[in-house]
């Protein structure tokens, strides 16, 4: 095993392990202290970081993960199942809600010194939550919404939907969304760390975007294969994106992404790159692609860091811990792995 | 490579025909076989099944420049979903609500890339009432336009009509439909194997057993849904019948509900089959011509205003 390995990273400094279900997420608690991975057998596998020795499995739905997010709380995580559940995994794991035969597709948070909220996303309506389960506000929608995102600030959360997006003010009291229209079917929804842009994924391989200031809407196309995966870099310069042979960057700054050519990584394979996750610290992004490969890419220099070497299957969930220590990953063929990014002595 | 895709059965037929009954009975006899299945009236099934999917129908347009290119979004969420766990089920079974036109089903299986990569649409079948259906197809385009997507009919409660209302029934239905198999049932008793796993799509065995009655003379020139068979037996040139196909189906593809057909390419051992739903095509290469076939292209026309004569000329015009 020689430094050029591609799976130097994850033989060295990774955990590893197939969990028997294709991992539909990953992600990180709040405090970045447990990785958490959803499988599609409905189990939740989670891995202290501590020690990264000792794998728990937590089985929380019956039928299929379809989210998991990091709870408001610390510690703990949440999650929604086709069995249209959403649980708490905590200390102990607790159904917080069952929406009957209709599937909890999306599940996020937000917390900071001055709230702690969580939203899911069931059929045509998002609703938000209080950190102790209780229902706030329903907010529905004018078909199935595909996509739910809390802005970096908590004050407004967006929903991707049929006909384009609707912003919401989290705390409004009366409930009318800035409606963001643009014909098509909107499967995925992204807003910049400074709240300006909205970014949606199409059906037809393309990107949609409407910059909030003045209505400017921002076309985004030419990806050969539907886009799972968007990801804002931390300043909120470039969107990461996958979809393509390479992780394909738009540029939010200079007037772009309008009349602007993409900034394309680690491409030059025939795998398509099927998730992205921008690093919380610096100008990166990791990226997993259809053959398995991981990467890290410095997006200043282009310089690429293999992470993992094709042949686990399709990498099909991606996240970095808060503080960007750890980048956890899985496949669709049940390969589950943390590697550590610390700086070593 | 049709082994690995996952057949997808959907199940239309109007209110009151028996689809519900029909659904059931497939869940609930014992034929070995596990089924996920996308319904939109979650209360009236009685069977507990834990991969049974209750959604709203969300008809989307396609942003392609297609007019009548229009999927069904909801299915294209769920399905994707449900091949995340593609080993806890054999097949999955759409069933449509009693007013829908089958088209955006059906295209959403050409339409989306990862469904086409990962299922295959098996047959639709539809379930229609014996004594009703003459009526239905009077005052509904719906009803009329689920017999002429069909692959599979279930002429269901036979025992309400006599042996002549029985005979002018399946009558209407074949001069709509000439090529879909017909089954007679009563409270949808239909053997379970005669409609899941069809295979419509290997047309040969399909295509085999359609005379085709109608002469040239006939030329529908109505609303009415009419359906006719060619032949050539000529080899076909690839390149003339892609544009001859692609320049009708731009054309008339508003009129034309379904488009199926088994092809001998010039210098290919292989069977092409070739489909359509309104404008949107698929081919793929199937499996070699046997020995004793003969080598002999068909293609079958379900749709409104059909034109015997120039459909017949344009075919024999791909001849290599």
């Amino acid at each position: 095993m020689s430094v050029t390995s591609p799976d130097f990273m994850l033989e060295t400094r990774g955990a590893q392990r197939s969990l028997d279900a294709f991992v539909v997420a990953a992600t990180f608690d709040r405090h970045g202290g447990t990785a958490a991975f959803g499988g599609s057998d409905g189990s939740v596998w989670l891995l202290d970081m501590a020690d990264r020795a000792e794998w728990r499995n937590v089985m929380t739905h019956d039928g299929s993960v379809l989210a998991l997010s990091p709870d408001c709380l610390p510690g703990g995580f949440l999650s929604g199942g086709d069995d249209g559940k959403l649980c708490r995994i905590g200390t102990q794991h607790t159904c917080l809600a069952s929406f009957g035969s209709k599937w909890v597709e999306q599940v996020v948070s937000f917390a900071d010194a001055k709230q702690r909220i969580f939203a899911v996303g069931v059929g045509k309506a998002v609703q938000i939550h209080a950190e102790n389960g209780a229902v706030l506000k329903r907010l529905e929608h004018p078909s199935t919404v595909t996509g739910v995102v809390f802005d970096a600030r908590g004050k407004r959360i967006a929903a991707s939907h049929y006909g384009g997006a609707s912003l919401w003010f989290v705390a409004s009291k009366t409930d009318n969304p800035r409606k963001l229209e643009w014909k098509g079917s909107h499967t995925g929804i992204a807003i910049d760390p400074a709240g300006e842009n909205v970014v949606t994924s199409m059906q037809e391989n393309s990107l949609h975007g409407w910059r909030l200031a003045d209505n400017q809407h921002m076309r985004m196309s030419g990806y050969p294969g539907k886009t799972q995966a968007m990801s804002f870099t931390r300043n909120g310069k470039w969107l990461a994106t996958s979809g393509a042979e390479s992780v394909v960057l738009w540029p939010f700054f200079g007037g772009g992404p309008m009349g602007k050519a993409p900034t394309e990584l680690a491409g030059g394979d025939t795998a398509m790159c099927s998730f992205v996750a921008c690093h919380p610290k610096h100008d990166a992004v990791a990226a997993g692609f259809s053959d398995g490969l991981v990467v890290l890419a410095d997006i200043a220099t282009s310089r690429i860091v293999p992470v993992a070497a094709p042949g686990r299957g399709a990498i099909s969930a991606m996240a970095w811990s808060p503080d960007g220590a750890y980048l956890a990953f899985g496949s669709e063929t049940g390969f589950a792995a943390v590697v550590d990014f610390t700086a070593r002595a | 490579m049709s082994d690995t895709l996952v057949p997808v059965t959907v199940l239309t037929g109007y209110l009151g025909a028996g689809k519900t009954t029909l659904l059931n009975r497939i869940l609930s006899e014992n034929h070995g076989r596990k089924y996920a299945v996308i319904i939109n009236e979650f209360g009236e099934l009685g069977v507990d099944n834990d991969l049974v999917v209750d959604t709203d129908e969300e008809v989307f347009e396609m942003n392609n420049g297609c007019i009548c290119c229009t999927v069904r979004g909801d299915l294209i969420r769920i399905v994707g979903a449900l091949m995340k766990r593609r080993t806890k089920f054999d097949g999955i079974i759409i069933e449509t609500t009693g007013l829908a036109n089958p088209a955006p089903v059906a295209q959403t299986f050409f339409v989306d890339d990862d469904i086409r990569a990962k299922t295959r649409l098996d047959a639709i079948v539809t379930v229609v009432d014996a004594k009703h259906l003459p009526r239905r197809l009077l005052d509904s385009h719906e009803a009329e336009d689920q017999i002429a997507f069909a692959d599979v009919i279930v002429l269901n409660k036979t025992d309400l009509v006599n042996a002549g209302e029985l005979a002018a029934v399946e009558a209407q239905i074949r001069r709509i439909n000439k090529f879909a198999k017909i089954h007679h049932a009563q409270k949808s008793n239909v053997p379970i194997a005669e409609l899941l796993d069809q295979g419509a799509f290997d047309l040969a065995r399909v295509l085999a057993h359609t005379p085709d009655f109608l002469t040239d003379d006939e030329h529908e020139h109505s609303d009415e849904i009419a359906s006719m068979s060619f032949e050539v037996t000529a080899p076909i040139d690839p390149e003339k019948f892609n544009a001859w196909i692609g320049g009708l189906l731009a054309q008339k593809g508003q009129d034309l509900l379904r488009t199926k057909g088994i092809l001998s390419y010039k210098g290919d051992d292989r069977r092409f089959a070739f489909q359509a739903v309104h404008m949107i095509a698929d081919g793929d290469f199937i499996g070699p011509w046997k020995a004793d076939d003969p080598r002999v292209s068909r293609l079958v026309f379900i749709g409104r205003n059909l034109n015997r004569p120039q459909l017949r000329r344009g075919f024999e015009g791909c001849a290599a």
